[in-house]
């Protein structure tokens, strides 16, 4: 039973599961996986903030309320094409309020050994895979089994031995005015196979006023020698919420290198664990945000080092405005048998407010001896000396502290390596910064 | 450096240096705890009624409280009845002088190389005993006395200066902070008083030394310091046990009160009973320990070396409210063969331009767990406040661990707060530089673990500093090779 770090769901979730789940997509174990979800959810129960995970997090008004499941909705198309990425190449998978488009994927002549699929297909095709697939993430937390009872929509990307996706994937998850009070469940599974590589592009956006809840669980899972870049934008308006789970393992010689922008939404949290299981593999990992209003960002991430010689790197950069809250909660962690491990953490944070607040907490846990480890955070102000510099060169106390907040950020987005994705990012960052349209594209 | 290369070779083979017991005629009160047991414990001090409804309120709050599991030790469960919550050397009166203390007790402190009347003589600091629960002797009395401070075991300030105990008791950790402040403040037997007035500097280090003997029982001392205006006070605090297979508990409770341009410096040496090699026994060292800078510009500062324990739960914090105020941490936290650490910091940013500087060191060996945990909170009123941490572990074999886990909090963009944590060993350049040159490996690692802890050593007062480097070397013996 729920205890004081966890809520009881209200009702209307629970008669939400009651009607819903003859409905969900899957044969087979399906059922019963979903079955054993749902009971597992209502053991834990929504975390609180008593929660150490949850500790900056109050979740509970955001995820504990009466939701419906999505209706099916098709924006016009000109919604849809403005947040295309990746060049004219490539592949894309569409979903809107938790719906897979297929009429809009583009997915045909993937190379050999490239499977893209659509998850809810794939619950009905093949189930027992499927069913395989998402008991591999069997942790005891709320809003992942709330995600596998519901789970209907999601990608299913499989890269064989060897093979090689050149052109970009792009996974767009758009939810628009009508998603009010919906709850998207989406779960993607990713698997790199031997010496495969893949560049993912995923593109959050909220659109309108609605106020919907997209709880995402992601899996990935890199072979020896694999290689994935992943670049990902969340751009939302601010009564939606993101809340993302994922879990990434990483074979020998296998490199992960993963920039994300989070750039509105009312409360986005994103969850990464990171793996590491075979010698001689690098795991990067960028972000920034940029909270501002009364918007709440909360990103944690757990590197797990098991496997000796390996690097890996976090590099998260803030800008906290108006009546923000940002967190920060990175964590390294290397096992005994990580030796020459290399790993490193940085969090710089801009506090532009007098009302934002942010809470950084950078971990490290440690148990073999030869390795090199270190952290640093830091938390301040604009340097006062800088911004009369660009003011004595002309230009308005605004302008000079939108051009030098740019600076800060762009150190992040320039490493998204889809050009298409990080002028994206950058156009929505200069929208929230006063007198940053003036800055222009760059 | 000759001194801590000379100590490795003294100390190779040795165990723990001050595991004997001293055979003394005690008065233990039997196990367990009620409300029986605080009011006789309160009845034996002769404490006022005010007191004694305090240490009650105390245990009440405790009865509903939970022990802590956040902390990154493990241990089996406390049997807190199964403790004697009472123990004092037998003795008639309170001796008058020196010479009236027990002959056992004073051999005692002999063996701990710290005479109880040389030290006096000597070295001209002024000492307080704590034997078990209850103070044995304080020396300099007289002395301090003409500039109006007072040192003097925390019973006699209940009944002396009652005015003063009762306005800061509790005013810093209250009653119910944690789970072992409100058991401390329930059953707390005795500690050290200190308060200097006005404008006093204090001419000397004031020292408390706190000796765990009888067993079966759990050391709860309370010490309360307050620094009036303009003065400044520093104050060292050392401790040792006997070496038993069962462990023993230790909760104490620290308060300082630093008033506009006050200044306290709190230097602690721990070296409580560890345990065996094979982490049988060893104290749990459960201390809650937190100054207030009330006044404006007034400072504390905290420098602990941390080589004892089985266990060790402490975070010695300041809460920075007068403007200007600064508030410091220094730390080397040393654990071998079984010994868990889980030590660190709290600054609590209120005042404007309130500064803290966060040192700590953490040198791992053998099986052991070391972790820093801090926290660095800048509220809203805390206008220009300045943090620095600075968290260097140091791992020396691979069956031990070291984690650092600070809490950063802020919410006044004019703060400026950086944090920087490394983690690391001792390097095979440095190693074979040292044997290149004609130095033993052990000497070797002496030489870098010096160099690794000397910022904080440097904060130690000078007594203090020649012991610490003494039981750093003697920490680590063994756990190179």
């Amino acid at each position: 039973m729920p205890t004081a770090r966890a809520v009881e769901p209200v009702p209307e979730l629970l008669e939400l599961w009651a009607t819903s789940r003859a409905y969900l997509p899957g044969k087979g174990p399906v059922p019963g996986l979903r079955d054993a979800a749902f009971a597992a959810f209502r053991e834990v129960g929504f975390p609180t903030t008593r929660a150490e995970a949850w500790k900056y997090t109050n979740v509970v008004p955001w995820v504990n309320r009466p939701l419906r499941l999505p209706p099916r909705d098709v924006p016009g198309t000109d919604r849809i094409t403005a947040w295309f990425a990746g060049g004219v190449k490539a592949r894309r998978l569409i979903f809107v309020n938790g719906h897979l488009l297929p009429e809009l994927a583009h997915v045909g002549g993937l190379p050999g050994g490239v499977t893209v699929r659509g998850l809810g297909r794939l619950l009905q095709e093949e189930p027992d895979r499927v069913a395989d697939a998402l008991a591999e993430l069997d942790e005891p937390r709320g809003l992942t089994a709330l995600n596998t009872a519901f789970a209907s929509a999601g990608a299913w990307i499989e890269l064989q031995d060897g093979a090689a996706l050149d052109e970009p994937l792009q996974l767009l998850f758009l939810t628009t005015a009508t998603a009010d009070s919906v709850l998207c469940n989406l779960r993607n599974v990713v698997r790199l196979g031997r010496a495969a590589r893949l560049h993912l592009i995923e593109t959050h956006v909220a659109l309108g006023d609605a106020k919907p809840l997209s709880n995402v669980v992601s899996q990935v899972r890199l072979g020896e020698g694999a290689e994935l870049r992943q670049d990902r934008v969340e751009i939302g308006a601010a009564p939606a919420a993101l809340i993302e789970r994922s879990r990434t393992v990483i074979a020998a010689g296998g490199r992960l290198c993963r920039t994300v922008a989070t750039l509105g939404y009312g409360l986005s949290r994103h969850e990464q664990g990171v793996r590491i299981v075979g010698a001689g593999a690098e795991a990067l990992l960028n972000g920034v945000f940029t909270p501002t209003g009364k918007e709440h960002v909360d990103t944690q991430i757990r590197v797990e080092h098991a496997a000796p010689s390996c690097h890996s790197n976090q590099f998260y950069k803030g800008v906290v405005d108006g009546r923000s809250h940002a967190v920060f909660a990175g964590k390294i962690l290397v096992e005994r048998a990580a030796q020459k491990t290399d790993a490193y953490q940085s969090n710089n944070n801009l506090l532009l407010s007098d009302e934002a607040e942010i809470d950084s907490k950078p971990e490290l846990e440690i148990y073999a001896d030869d390795v090199k480890c270190s952290h640093g955070a830091t938390i301040g102000e604009l340097d006062p000396a800088a911004l009369f510099y660009l003011r004595s060169r002309g230009l308005p106390a605004a302008l000079a502290r939108s051009l030098l907040i740019f600076g800060w950020a762009e150190e992040v987005l320039e490493r998204m390596a889809d050009e298409a994705t990080r002028l994206q990012a950058r156009r929505a960052f200069l929208a929230r910064l006063p007198g940053g349209a003036v800055l222009g594209e760059p | 450096m000759a001194t801590a290369l000379d100590t490795v070779r003294e100390y190779t083979g040795h165990e723990y240096k001050y595991g004997w017991v001293t055979d003394i005629e005690s008065e233990v009160a039997p196990k367990g705890l009620d409300e029986a047991t605080i009011r006789m414990i309160s009845a034996k001090k002769d404490e006022p009624a005010w007191l004694t409804d305090w240490r009650l309120e105390a245990y009440r709050r405790w009865l509903t409280m939970e022990e802590p599991r956040w902390q990154k030790v493990t241990y089996p469960p406390i049997d807190y009845q199964a403790i004697s919550y009472y123990a004092a050397p037998k003795q008639k009166e309170r001796p008058k002088s020196l010479d009236e203390i027990d002959p056992e007790i004073r051999k005692t402190y002999d063996k701990l190389g710290i005479p109880i009347r040389e030290q006096e003589v000597l070295a001209g600091v002024a000492v307080d005993y704590v034997f078990d629960s209850v103070s044995v002797a304080t020396t300099f009395k007289n002395k301090l006395k003409e500039l109006g401070v007072v040192f003097c075991s925390i019973s006699e300030a209940v009944q002396e200066h009652p005015e003063l105990v009762r306005r800061y008791l509790g005013s810093v950790v209250p009653q119910g902070d944690n789970f072992f402040a409100a058991l401390n403040s329930a059953v707390f037997t005795d500690g050290s008083f200190v308060y200097v007035p006005k404008g006093v500097r204090c001419p000397m280090e004031l020292s408390t030394y706190f000796r765990i003997n009888a067993a079966e029982t759990g050391q709860f001392e309370r010490t309360l310091i307050i620094a009036d205006s303009g003065s400044y006070v520093s104050y060292l605090e050392g401790c040792t046990a006997p070496q038993r297979d069962e462990n023993q508990l230790h909760a104490a409770v620290v308060e300082l009160i630093a008033l506009d341009d006050a200044e306290i410096k709190y230097s602690t040496v721990q070296n409580w009973y560890p345990g065996d090699a094979e982490g049988r026994g060893g104290i749990y060292n459960f201390v809650t320990k937190r100054g207030a800078c009330r006044g404006r510009n007034s400072k504390i500062s905290w420098t602990q070396v941390e080589t004892g324990s089985a266990i060790t739960w402490k975070y010695p914090s300041c809460i920075l409210q007068g403007d200007n105020s600064v508030g410091e941490f220094y730390s080397v936290a040393v654990t071998n063969n079984h010994q868990q650490a889980d030590t660190g910091t709290k600054m609590i940013h209120i005042g404007k331009n309130t500064r803290s500087r966060i040192v700590a060191k953490g040198i791992s060996a053998g099986r052991s767990d070391s972790t820093y945990r801090g926290l660095v909170r800048v509220l809203k009123s805390a206008e220009g406040a300045r943090n620095h941490t600075q968290c260097d572990s140091m791992l020396i074999g691979d069956r031990c661990g070291a984690h650092t886990v600070p809490y950063i909090e802020v919410r006044n963009p004019t703060a400026k707060c950086e944090h920087e944590a490394t983690t690391s060993k001792i390097s095979d350049d440095q190693l074979f530089y040292c044997r290149s040159r004609g130095i033993s490996e052990e000497d070797a690692v002496a030489l870098v673990v010096n160099g690794f802890c000397r910022e904080v050593m440097d904060e130690l007062p000078m007594e203090f500093a020649v012991e610490a480097r003494k039981l750093l070397a003697i920490s680590l013996e063994g756990s190179v090779g």
